[in-house]
This record gives structure tokens, C-alpha cells and sequence, in this order.
């Protein structure tokens, strides 16, 4: 069970094993599809887990994932804000470069028939729009509710649909115009 | 049959235009429980909103795997890191962010 609010029972460092530990892997993949480098993910995590260390004790223990997930966002921000001081007026165009600036590699290896739907979504995803790739980021890769999204991004739950959906909906847009459907070729 | 439903209100079905309104929503598991009933009732008889369920299912299926396969090395030294970190044989303070 989880508790409700703080955690006096546990240690921070138990804190941390129990609430941090677990969640690594998705904060690497989160971090991974935010950088688009696996370095500069790994680095972000590990600032992630430090920030998460020295502030265990004011987590109440619920949602640690949410939680984890908007250090990482913040950090990255930071990151991004220290390496682009001067593109700190205008955030879209920040987050546009970033987007410009990601992992330009060709689709994944997949077996046969899901390759080409997936290199399809890879592609298609890549192209959106941060704004929309960070919703899915959050609730397709890192599996949190329309509200934990809404939490960690800082905005209404309706804003976090509007642009999930919106951000989906060009995804399937492009495997109709690749005519794919259902993982094969329509 | 559908005549007949038109008026009986709660129970009328649903349109393939209000499913792919919500469709969405309810792969998401975000929809309240009488609207899921009418989008799983619609589901069943209409092929076409049949497929396009799939095509998000297979969609939200290849968001969730990734670009690629995670790769073990990372996420087993970033592990390691983590749990030094708990075992208190790291100074936080030392590791400082850049």
C-alpha cells in the first residue's frame, strides 16, 4: 500500500531504494526519447537520481513516478537553459531545436511485419512537435494517468488530451498515408 | 433496431463519429464506466471503428516499446549508481550537476 502522506517510517535512503530504484529504467527511456542521445540520457538520469536523493524527504511517497518524472523535466530545462542562454526568451524555439537536435538514426531493428509500422511511428514521432511528443512521452512510454501528465507538465488534464490525442492522431495519420493498418500493410 | 433506440436516451447507441471521439480516451482507460459500455457495445458490431481500435492499440503497443530495445548496459550502471547512492558509499554533494 501506499501511504498517503509522508513516510516517517522509512529512512531516506530506504525512501530512496523503495520510491527511486524501481523506476530507473523508465526514467532512462523517458530521458533517452527527451535527448535523443543515450550519453546525454544516462547523465540526465543520474541528475534526476541526485536531485531525487536530496529531496526524498519531502516526497509524501505517492505517485513516485510522476514525481521522478518532473525532476527529470526540470533538470532538463535546466540543462537546456545552460547550454541555449540565448534562446531562453522564446521556449518553443528552444524546444524545437532540441527536437532538431535529436538522435537522427534510421528506424529500429523490429521482426518483419511490425518493422515497418514501427519505423513508420518512429519516424512520424520524431516530427512532432515537443509539446506533443513530451504528452506521449509520459503516457505511452512512462505510463502514467491523464492527470499524473497533467501534474508533472504543469497544465490542465484537458490541455494533456488535447495534445495526446492530437499527437496520436498525426502518428496514425502517417501509417494511412504509408498505407499501413493494424501492423501490416492495408 | 436503431429506430427503436432513437429517444430511449442513456441507452441510444453510440455514432462512429462519437466513438472516434473517445476512442482515445477509452484505450487509455481515462473513460467513465457508462461510456465504455456504449464504446465496447459499438466496438463489437462496427468493423470499421473495429480497425481503427486495432490501428491505436498497435500504435499506443509500439509507443510504449521504444525506438529500439533498451540496452542493459545503461540502465544497469545508472541502477548501481542508484543504489550506492542509497547505500550512503556516495556524497551526493561531491556529485554535484554541473
Amino acid at each position: 500500500m501506499e501511504p498517503t502522506t509522508t513516510t516517517p517510517s522509512l529512512t531516506p535512503d530506504a525512501a530512496f531504494a523503495r520510491y527511486v530504484l524501481p523506476e530507473v529504467e523508465v526514467l532512462y527511456r523517458v530521458a533517452r526519447s527527451i535527448t535523443g542521445h543515450d550519453a546525454d540520457a544516462e547523465d540526465l538520469v543520474q541528475e534526476t537520481m541526485l536531485r531525487a536523493f536530496r529531496s526524498i524527504e519531502r516526497f509524501d511517497g505517492r505517485h513516485p513516478r510522476a514525481w521522478l518524472l518532473t525532476i527529470m523535466r526540470n533538470a532538463q530545462i535546466n540543462r537546456f537553459r545552460r547550454k541555449r542562454p540565448g534562446l531562453l526568451n522564446d521556449p518553443d524555439e528552444a524546444a524545437d531545436r532540441a527536437l532538431s537536435m535529436a538522435d537522427e538514426r534510421p528506424g529500429p531493428e523490429q521482426v518483419a511485419m511490425d518493422a515497418r509500422f514501427d519505423a513508420v511511428v518512429e519516424e512520424a514521432y520524431q516530427e512532432l512537435p515537443e509539446r506533443f511528443r513530451e504528452v506521449v512521452d509520459l503516457v505511452d512510454l512512462a505510463g502514467l494517468s491523464y492527470a499524473e501528465a497533467a501534474e508533472v507538465l504543469e497544465v490542465p488534464q484537458g490541455t494533456v488530451m488535447s495534445r495526446l490525442h492530437r499527437g496520436r492522431k498525426r502518428l496514425r495519420e502517417a501509417l494511412r498515408a504509408a498505407g499501413i493498418e493494424r501492423g501490416g500493410i492495408a | 433496431m436503431k429506430i427503436l433506440g432513437r429517444g430511449i436516451g442513456t441507452r441510444r447507441q453510440m455514432s462512429c463519429h462519437q466513438v472516434g471521439e473517445v476512442l482515445q480516451t477509452y484505450l487509455d482507460d481515462e473513460l467513465d464506466e457508462r461510456s465504455v459500455r456504449k464504446v465496447a457495445a459499438h466496438l463489437e458490431d462496427c468493423r470499421r471503428c473495429g480497425l481503427e481500435r486495432e490501428v491505436y492499440d498497435a500504435l499506443k503497443t509500439s509507443l510504449r516499446r521504444g525506438p529500439e530495445d533498451v540496452a542493459d548496459g545503461p540502465v544497469a550502471r545508472l541502477r548501481e549508481f542508484g543504489e550506492r547512492l542509497a547505500r550512503g558509499e556516495l556524497d551526493p554533494e561531491e556529485l554535484d550537476a554541473p
